[in-house]
């Protein structure tokens, strides 16, 4: 058994009285699509806040061990330095740089803070930085095509469509090679046939990036049908993990989805 | 003891003007969510109108279309609360109008637009002003002061005026009076309640339309009263004196959140007093070391406050997700720069006529043809036979096109609205004068000083920016504007005069040393805009969260963004001081700082070609004209036609500027009928609501 890719332990956070997360602790095993299911409140996207930086928990630990590297306890880490860690991830409402075009979104995301080519050397064009700015557009038509959206890269993001903002998105987010890749309902609010196409994708971009992938998902057949395994929460706890029918089919599940003993 | 008394009076009298001032600001922002930056041009205006009663003159109108020959002519001339009804009629009117006419249009407009709008009425009150009454200062002779400047009493030594007594009485009355007005009467009731939740008191059957009217109706008469009394306290007055002590109301009014009438007018009260502490015990000791000491405290107290954040100062005040400049206010897109560009021009052209002909180069090939063009004629400038005028214009507008850069990298790019671009002018003539004259260094020096100066000033006026947006940012760094002012220009204006070597002194090498400089600065500008460097900012711009969930890291982009756009701004002081001897009040001020980031709205905020497009027409063009008419017929039209451009550009599309070229592509489509040029009809995008993130942690964390 290798070590898992995101260790969850205790994370407890409250906002006022309302406990959004009341001591979550799951495992999330390198290389799977582990799909977190759950009613609204249940404190998923708080988790997905925790783990991407945007909400600090009171308590617990988020421990990522990217294959290869030295785990890290995510928790101590601003937003902004989880993507160098190696964590992605998507906003419920599909949330990009809204002026730009979707292709120069895409070069955007491809910060790596400066790291390759600081201030200097980029205004002035120096130190490989032409061969850097090349090789991101270089990138950025490589994701774009990956999704399909490679005849709309001219598009400023707040032209699109909200299933060709979702996968402008996604688009993005492969674009900076996370090892692990958050990707928060990215069905909602797209229709239902572009729906039943994100499956395969979600598929081929795990393959491209040979990532891990916690997705949280409302529609059951997508999630069902991509997941390798799943998490059920509940009041800001795990109810139940395993395969996905056995998640699906778990009696504490169908109680907290129905609210009564089914 | 007794030395510490005597200066109670001054600062209560001043202290109650300011409170005042942002009870004004206060009960507009509380009924309509308006930031009113227009608020003290309101104030003068109206003053300006009560004196002129007041003094007597000659009210005219001449028309002359065609053949209508209109020519009334009348002399009026009031005692003084005789006059004051008519005044106060008078601002009403203007309330009502300036309501009507230029705040209902923007109602749904995001904060950074209704900052533009505002701003611009005010500079454009404030030129109207000067046109219709005169350039001169408004003097306030005793006859006609509010009440009379004999002394009243002394207690201990402290003499008081009844002058002072009267207004420090006038303004509790007027306290007590709209304390009255929020508690006891209805229409105060419903502000209060559309100022706690403003959807659900329109849901009560709340008129938001109406609550609007009233409040800008009595605002502007507590404008006129507190003009009234300002300029008569004041002897002496114009109207960007005037300006600038609303920048202190606005001050005093954000220190209570913008809402709270109690805490605005308490730190009104503190500002007039600390300020008239500092003047006496501080400015006093030593006059030339110390001066804008005042404004330095208050001002400087009054942007660590914000930065600290009390929630007693942001309950109430939504956050802007993204710095809504391209969402709302830059109007980037339907801008000059757009409409003369002839890339956009053809683009425009191909979606109109629907032709066959594969001209895609033409644009890109005028365009370059209009830059080298207009690099071709800077070049030669100086050999073209032009009149000797030509050369003060002309560096000018060198030096305006710079400070339009910085804005277009603070503002158009970084998000940031900073209104304390001339400060940097400021802080950049100072470092200039400061190597050349105080450490002796020979030429290049001083410019290279000036801009390294910029540098840790930049980085202290960004870290405020760190953690305040929209209008928190605004009111920061215009009051960060303001004490630069005060602080710097008195103490490096062109009598620290510093020397421009031997072969510096004639115009036409000053010209090329300045348009070396600011070609320097423009490709080291348009490098960023081209580079990763460039993308962050946009990034920051269009969404922090977002930017951060990328690795963007909020603090340093911003503090970079900062520093270059301080540094250009900078390198124009350092302009100034050679071209001037030293800086001047007239190019880093805060209502220079204003008229030119209009301008740079107007000519496009998002672009490198903006500055150069609204340097010829505002600079050069106005400039030009100035110098070939005698100085006495100065003639504000020019500022009052770019603070109308500026609101009518905001204005044609308030909800997003940044699809104003979509519109005018969608318009020309349907004239095209059925050739589109989208494969795909546009759908609208998200309407879904944006779930709110109350507090977000380690975001800017560093």
């Amino acid at each position: 058994m290798t070590e898992p890719i995101l260790r969850i332990r205790d994370v407890r956070l409250a906002f006022g009285g309302v406990r959004a997360l009341d001591g979550a602790t799951f495992d999330v095993p390198v290389g799977e699509i582990v799909g977190i299911i759950g009613p609204n409140g249940a404190g998923k996207t708080t988790l997905f806040d925790c783990i991407s930086g945007f909400r600090r928990p009171d308590t617990g630990s988020i421990t990522l061990s990217v294959p290869g590297r030295r785990p890290v306890e995510l928790t101590a880490h601003a937003a902004y330095e989880r993507t160098a860690l190696g964590v992605g991830r998507t906003f419920q409402n599909a949330r990009l740089f809204k002026s730009m075009p979707i292709r120069e979104v895409l070069r955007t995301v491809q910060h790596d803070g400066m790291a390759r080519s600081g201030f200097l050397r980029s205004v002035f064009g120096i130190g490989g930085s032409r061969q850097d700015e090349a090789d991101v557009a270089a990138r950025a038509d490589e994701v774009l095509e990956l999704v399909g959206l490679a005849a709309h890269g001219d598009k400023p993001a707040q032209e699109l469509s909200t299933g060709m903002l979702r996968l402008c998105e996604l688009a993005a987010v492969v674009a900076v090679r996370p090892k692990l890749l958050l990707l928060d309902e990215p069905s909602s609010g797209i229709a239902q046939r572009e729906t039943e196409a994100l499956g395969p994708l979600l598929q081929r971009l795990r393959d491209y990036l040979d990532a891990t992938v916690l997705l949280i998902e409302h529609d059951m057949p997508l999630i069902m049908s991509v997941s390798t395994s799943m998490v059920a929460m509940a009041a800001g706890a795990v109810i139940t993990t395993g395969t996905p029918s056995e998640v699906r089919d778990h009696p504490a599940v169908l109680t907290s989805y129905l609210g009564a003993k089914a | 003891m007794t030395e510490l008394l005597s200066t109670l009076p001054g600062g209560l009298v001043s202290g109650a003007v300011y409170a005042l001032l942002a009870m004004g600001l206060v009960l507009i922002y509380k009924a309509t969510r308006v930031p009113n930056f227009a608020y003290g041009a309101m104030a003068t205006f109206i003053a300006f109108f009560h004196y002129q009663l007041v003094s007597g003159k000659e009210f005219g109108f001449s028309l002359d279309v065609l053949f209508v020959h209109l020519d009334i002519h009348k002399y009026v001339q009031l005692p003084f609360w005789g006059a004051v009804p008519v005044s106060l009629v008078f601002a009403a009117l203007l309330g009502l109008l300036i309501e009507r006419f230029i705040i209902r249009p923007f109602a749904k407009a995001p904060t950074v637009t209704l900052i533009l709008v505002t701003l611009a009425l005010g500079l454009g009150l404030n030129a109207l002003a000067q046109q219709w009454f005169g350039a001169n200062d408004l003097i306030v002779s005793n006859e006609h002061a509010i009440f009379p400047r004999t002394p009243a009493f002394s207690i201990g030594g402290v003499n008081t005026s009844w002058e002072r007594l009267g207004v420090i009485a006038l303004i509790i009355v007027l306290a007590a009076a709209i304390y009255a007005f929020f508690r006891f009467t209805a229409t105060g009731l419903a502000i209060r309640a559309s100022a706690t939740d403003r959807d659900v008191a329109s849901l009560l059957g709340v008129s938001t339309r109406q609550l609007s009217v009233v409040s800008w109706v009595a605002g502007s008469m507590v404008a006129g009263v507190a003009g009234i009394a300002l300029a008569s306290l004041l002897v002496s007055s114009n109207p960007s004196i005037l300006f600038l002590l609303s920048i202190k109301g606005f001050a005093a009014a954000i220190v209570g959140g913008l809402v709270s009438f109690p805490i605005a007018v308490l730190a009104g009260f503190a500002i007039g007093i600390i300020e008239e502490l500092v003047r006496h015990y501080i400015v006093h000791a030593d006059t030339k070391l110390f001066t804008g000491a005042p404004e330095v405290v208050t001002l400087g107290g009054v942007i660590v406050m914000l930065a600290l954040r009390p929630k007693w100062i942001f309950r109430g005040i939504r956050d802007d997700e993204d710095s809504g400049v391209t969402a709302g206010a830059g109007a980037p897109t339907f801008v000059l720069a757009r409409l003369i560009d002839p890339v956009e021009a053809y683009r425009l052209f191909r979606a109109a006529v629907p032709t066959g002909v594969t001209t895609a180069r033409l644009g890109r090939l005028v365009r370059t043809i209009v830059l080298v063009g207009l690099a071709i004629t800077a070049v030669t400038f100086p050999l073209l036979p032009l009149p000797r005028f030509w050369t003060l214009p002309v560096n000018l507008t060198l030096i305006y096109l710079l400070v339009m850069l910085s804005f277009v990298v603070v503002v158009g790019w970084l998000g940031q609205i900073s209104l304390a671009q001339g400060a940097f002018v400021a802080v950049g003539g100072a470092g200039a004068a400061i190597t050349a004259n105080t450490f002796g260094l020979p030429f290049p020096f001083p410019i290279l000083g000036g801009v390294l100066l910029s540098i840790p000033i930049s980085v202290l006026v960004g870290l405020p920016a760190l953690r305040l947006r929209g209008l928190h940012l605004a009111v920061a760094t215009l009051a960060f504007g303001l004490a630069a002012e005060r602080a710097i220009v008195p103490r490096f204006d062109a009598s620290t005069y510093v020397r421009p070597p031997q072969w510096l002194q004639g115009d036409s090498a000053k010209y090329y040393v300045f348009l070396v400089l600011t070609a320097l600065a423009f490709v080291f500008a348009w490098r960023i805009s081209r580079t990763r460097v460039g993308r962050s900012f946009y990034a920051i711009r269009d969404s922090e969260t977002v930017a951060a969930a990328y690795g963007i890291r909020p603090v340093r982009v911003k503090l970079t963004g900062f520093v270059v756009s301080g540094a250009i701004a900078a390198l124009a002081g350092t302009m100034i001081t050679y071209q001037l001897g030293g800086v001047s009040s007239n190019y880093a001020s805060v209502t220079f700082s204003i008229f030119w980031l209009g301008n740079a709205v107007v000519a496009g905020l998002l672009t490198t070609a903006g500055p150069i497009i609204g340097a010829l027409l505002f600079g050069l063009l106005p400039e030009l004209t100035k110098g070939s008419v005698s100085a006495s017929s100065i003639s504000f039209v020019p500022q009052i036609i770019g603070a109308v451009l500026l609101i009518v550009i905001v204005a044609v599309n308030p909800s997003g500027l940044a699809s104003m070229s979509r519109f005018v592509r969608s318009r020309v489509t349907a004239h095209a009928g059925d050739r589109s040029i989208e494969a795909e009809p546009p759908t609208p995008v998200d309407a879904e609501p944006v779930e709110t993130r109350p507090e977000l942690v380690g975001v800017g964390g560093d």
